[in-house]
């Protein structure tokens, strides 16, 4: 007891003492006076177009943050490691930051911290913030330039989703990189044991739900699951109801109307009738659709060798196009490359050779069959390499046949406050804590509230 | 040895303790203040060193952000959920050990175990045991009868979820500190006692618990101030999220995301404050508590 | 007292059926750990692999780089517990016997620190960090762990044990107090440097909020984050993200059967928590 006696001592010793300590705030170093209180940052960048080098002077080093593992991490090697062989002066580190929200993180804190890397995977979404904060470069000067840039038919040979889905005012501060869409699986197994055809229409869906959940040796199949994001997912619902999602123009929220009601209570009446799951502990769907707990999802078409992993040895499963409600709409998401401003013009300047060669028609061709994801180029389309592959894989294919009905979600800063608030209003409902009537307003009212601030913050 | 000190004699003092001030003064004490000054920070740009304006606009925040009082209460069921019930097991088994019984050292490392293994790496384990289709706990409810509980994806069963862990991981050493507070009575009250009659729970009441009292206590406050902490728990149990709907998003958690989720730095250490007010009073509790305990 | 309200019979059983569910999760996690995949889902659950899959730890040790992860944390480990000792010695030695001005306001204001919690300290640390350029490096995950207050009080009580008579032979040997604090103080308190030492370690490789924080790329995480990370590359593969498990939990327990009573006494004599 002797020690605790002493603790005790030292406790009370403590109070005396933080509060004598707390008294004193002088001890704190006196704040530097800054210059830097309005650092440039669109205005500069327009002048120096003519003024970056074109040519290596000696060897460089650039980091590259992704969010790659696994495979897809090796595959994103492979080029850098292809690309280094053919430009001995310049090393690519590529520096893995897990997740993507990992990777958001990371570079928030970069940011304020000014330890930003050359280059980095990038949502496109998060980059409105960027460029309005004078972060990111724009890539339009190397993009034209007559020497290292692209030809026209280059430019434009990237698919149009993808090239909009990266320009700001005429200006590209990234350019697309991994693509993926929404895409429909489907256990085939258990569509021919129940004679289920693939669903082409929301009513089609949800009768096959109906018929697909049913009780197997104690075991209990769930006809149609979602991932545990499905918030994310709302702006397709929306859309395919015939609604307004957000608008990115005037960054007003709209989705609280007759079609987003309508839409929240399709997906609603699914999981109140107990014919639809979240990924929940499994965190992907992918899991619990591999071992045949569920027997279609709508999910990433990145998802595709998740998919095909799990499944091995379990299940038979393919994949479709994502039915239709009142209109086709499917969203094309997925992450883009940006270089930021904070790197040195040689830095720069190697950072765009490899993204040059990184989305090429071959490299995106080989990208796209490694990972999943689509490929970027319509020329990719054409190649043998992806023929070759999509003829095996017709999975794979699914996605390039949607590219009519694609949309992107409006990159507006505060999009991603606003979805997550959307994210946990819907989870909400889904979980049935809460009605899809009160929901939905208050869904719409707290986003627009976050669109607002980020708005007022970024006017600062 | 000089008993007075002189300026030679601080001198040499001050070489022996330059490399721990060094290292405390960076990154105890200056943080200490530069965090309390922070918490008052309501416009500035912390990594350019300027602040614009001061005031209690962040400590208002935290009054009127929701999830922050979502985050005070669920701590406080935690602690109200883990405290008791722990010190009531650790004090039972530690009873039962106290006295030669076989296999007691067997015993005494196998309740330890969970004390000395990653927070982290175990409640991967316990995710696994938690799962709603394929966990252990579920499989063993079933047996009863009891219908499966989604721990980990239910809002309700969140928190229940992350308190049973966390009565597991802390028994062991709760049942350390008893040991060492059992030993501490003398032999000679249970001999007097046992001449006077006293049946064993009347012994337990009049002797063991008395005597045993500042442990008690000290156990406690420990236990609570520690549960007033909880972060590595809730981050591994649920992935990296505060649980389905926040259901069991912490004190600590709420810090963590304010800090590095959202980078908001001077809410942040509005809420670490507000954290430091609760395990300060806790203590001032602690020790008037304890003084008239001593002066009875 | 119990010992006589309830039978011998009866407090064995009690802590027999207490211990096995102390055990129970490691020995569900060793279990599930060498299954085949498709024995990792069976309902009702299966103790005993049909095949024991050892191979399991080599695919999940292979699928992330726990070699690495495993070495930052020894380093990280070994190289903070070593500053703290030597940090602690010097300053504990001061405190206990040296006399100079504001001794008694410098140690009152050190103990003072301890009611702070750490997490206060969080924010204006990560940015001194930043300021230093030490983000995602060892210095951060190291420095900033080199002393503690907690072992300077706990080694001056045992300093102050020590008989004074001691530093005066000492210094009729002329012996200076350098010489005389590692000679002779040191290994006279060694009971109490190991307790220091093996609570720092524990402290150290357990360590998750700050390394997390701190740590960017792979190749610096340690092994508690590393395989928070690994829990999404595995997805649901249980059976490779017990063994990775595993592989975190079993150093801790060796060291634990091995220094079991320094580590269980250590615990006891400071009533703090991690």
């Amino acid at each position: 007891m002797i020690m605790i006696r002493r603790i005790r001592f030292v406790l009370a010793l403590g109070l005396i003492l933080v509060a004598a300590a707390c008294g004193k705030p002088e001890t704190t170093p006196p704040a530097p006076a800054g210059s830097d209180k309005s650092a440039p940052s669109s205005a500069a960048d327009e002048t120096d177009d003519a003024a970056f080098p074109t040519r290596l002077r000696g060897p460089v080093e650039i980091t590259f943050w992704h969010a790659m593992t696994g495979h897809h991490e090796e595959a994103l090697k492979a080029i850098a490691d292809r690309f280094m062989a053919e430009h001995p002066d310049i090393r690519i580190k590529l520096v893995g930051q897990g997740n993507y929200g990992d990777l958001q993180e990371k570079l928030t804190a970069a940011a304020k911290s000014k330890t930003l890397p050359v280059m980095a995977q990038v949502i496109e979404t998060w980059v409105t913030d960027y460029q309005q904060n004078g972060l990111v470069q724009d890539l339009t000067p190397y993009i034209e330039h007559p020497e290292i840039g692209w030809t026209k038919e280059e430019l434009e040979d990237i698919i149009p989703v993808f090239r909009e889905a990266n320009r700001w005012d005429g200006r590209f501060f990234s350019l697309p990189f991994s693509k993926s869409t929404q895409i429909l699986y489907y256990n085939t197994d258990l569509f021919q044991e129940r004679g289920v055809e693939v669903p082409k229409t929301w009513d089609e869906l949800r009768q096959a739900a109906e018929k697909l959940t049913f009780e197997r040796n104690g075991k209990k199949v769930i006809g149609i699951g979602f991932e545990n994001s499905v918030g994310w997912q709302f702006h397709m619902w929306v859309r395919q109801a015939g609604g307004r999602y957000i608008d990115e123009a005037t960054g007003t929220v709209l989705f609280d109307s007759p079609e987003g009601r309508q839409a929240l209570d399709f997906i609603a009446g699914l999981f109140k009738d107990k014919i639809a799951r979240l990924a929940g502990e499994d965190q992907y769907m992918s899991n619990p659709f591999g071992r045949g707990d569920v027997a279609m999802y709508i999910g990433s078409s990145a998802g595709i060798p998740f998919v095909a992993k799990a499944a091995e040895g379990n299940i038979h499963w393919a994949a479709a196009a994502v039915p239709a409600g009142a209109k086709r709409a499917v969203p094309f998401a997925g992450n883009a490359v940006a270089v930021f401003d904070s790197a040195t013009p040689e830095e720069k300047l190697a950072a765009w050779l490899f993204i040059k060669t990184l989305l090429n028609t071959d490299n995106t061709a080989y990208w796209a069959r490694e990972t999943g994801y689509l490929p970027i180029r319509r020329s990719a389309l054409e190649s043998p390499i992806w023929k070759d592959f999509v003829k095996d894989h017709p999975a794979n294919g699914v996605g390039t046949e949607q590219f009519d009905a694609g949309f992107f979600d409006p990159r507006i800063p505060g999009f991603d406050a606003a979805m997550k608030i959307v994210q946990k209003e819907i989870e909400a409902v889904l979980l049935g804590e809460k009605a899809p009537g009160a929901a939905l307003p208050d869904a719409a009212a707290k986003a627009q509230a976050e669109i607002d601030r980020a708005k007022a913050r970024s006017r600062e | 040895m000089p008993d007075k000190p002189n300026l030679r004699s601080t001198a040499k003092a001050f070489v022996y303790l330059a490399p721990a001030l060094l290292v405390l003064g960076t990154f105890t004490i200056y943080p200490i203040v530069e965090s309390f000054l922070l918490s008052f920070y309501t416009d500035y740009d912390y990594f350019h060193d300027r602040v614009y304006r001061l005031g209690f606009d962040n400590y208002l925040y935290l009054l009127k952000d929701p999830e922050f009082h979502l985050a005070l209460r669920n701590t406080a069921v935690f602690v109200i959920g883990v405290v008791p019930i722990s010190i009531a097991l650790s004090l039972g088994i530690a009873l039962m050990l106290y006295r030669p019984i076989p296999l007691r050292s067997f015993f005494r490392t196998v309740y330890f175990l969970p004390t000395v293994t990653s927070v982290v790496a175990v409640a991967v384990v316990w995710r696994w045991i938690f799962h709603s289709d394929y966990g252990l706990l579920n499989f063993g409810l079933g047996l009863l009868g009891i219908q499966p509980v989604r721990w980990l994806t239910d809002p309700r069963w969140a928190l229940p979820a992350l308190i049973l862990f966390a009565i597991w991981k802390s028994l062991g050493y709760n049942i350390v500190l008893f040991l060492a507070g059992l030993s501490n009575i003398p032999e000679t009250y249970h001999l007097a006692a046992r001449l006077d009659r006293a049946g064993p729970w009347r012994r337990f009441w009049s002797i063991t618990f008395p005597l045993l009292w500042p442990t008690t206590f000290f156990v406690s406050i420990v236990s609570i101030i520690g549960a007033f902490k909880v972060f590595d728990e809730v981050y591994a149990l649920f992935g990296g999220s505060p649980g389905p709907l926040s259901s069991a998003l912490t004190l600590v958690y709420y810090i963590f995301v304010k800090f590095y989720r959202e980078q908001d730095y001077a809410v942040a250490s509005a809420a670490a404050y507000v954290l430091f007010l609760i395990t300060f009073l806790l203590t001032v509790i602690q020790l008037w508590i304890g003084r008239k305990r001593t002066a009875v | 007292m119990i010992r006589d309200a309830l039978s011998r019979g009866t407090i064995l059983f009690l802590l027999s059926l207490g211990a096995a569910l102390m055990l129970l999760p490691f020995a569900w996690m060793i279990s599930t750990s060498l299954k085949a995949p498709n024995e990792v889902m069976l309902m009702p659950p299966k103790w005993m692999p049909s095949e024991w899959h050892w191979d399991n730890y080599v695919r999940a040790l292979t699928m992330a780089p726990f070699g690495r992860y495993f070495l930052n944390s020894v380093l990280v480990t070994a190289l903070s517990t070593l500053g703290e000792l030597i940090t602690t010695i010097l300053a504990a030695y001061a405190f206990a016997r040296l006399s100079f001005w504001g001794r008694d306001f410098l140690f009152s204001l050190l103990l003072g620190t301890m009611m702070v919690p750490g997490e206060v300290l969080l924010v204006p640390n990560y940015v001194t960090l930043a300021r230093l350029g030490w983000i995602d490096r060892y210095e951060a995950l190291i420095i900033p762990w080199t002393a503690s207050v907690f072992a300077i009080f706990l080694l001056r009580q045992h300093f102050l044990f020590v008989p004074k008579e001691l530093g005066y032979a000492a210094r009729v040997d002329g012996a200076g107090d350098f010489r005389f604090l590692w000679t002779i103080m040191v290994p006279i308190v060694r009971p109490a440097i190991v307790t220091i030492v093996v609570l720092k370690a524990i402290g150290s490789w357990n360590a998750f909020l700050w390394p997390l924080i701190v740590t960017n790329s792979r190749e610096m995480r340690t092994l508690p984050v590393g395989l928070t990370a690994f829990t999404t590359e595995a997805g649901t593969a249980y059976e490779l993200l017990m063994a990775a498990s595993a592989f975190v939990i079993v150093p801790m327990i060796v060291l634990y059967l091995l220094l079991q009573r320094s580590i269980v006494e250590g615990l006891a004599r400071t009533g703090i928590k991690g």
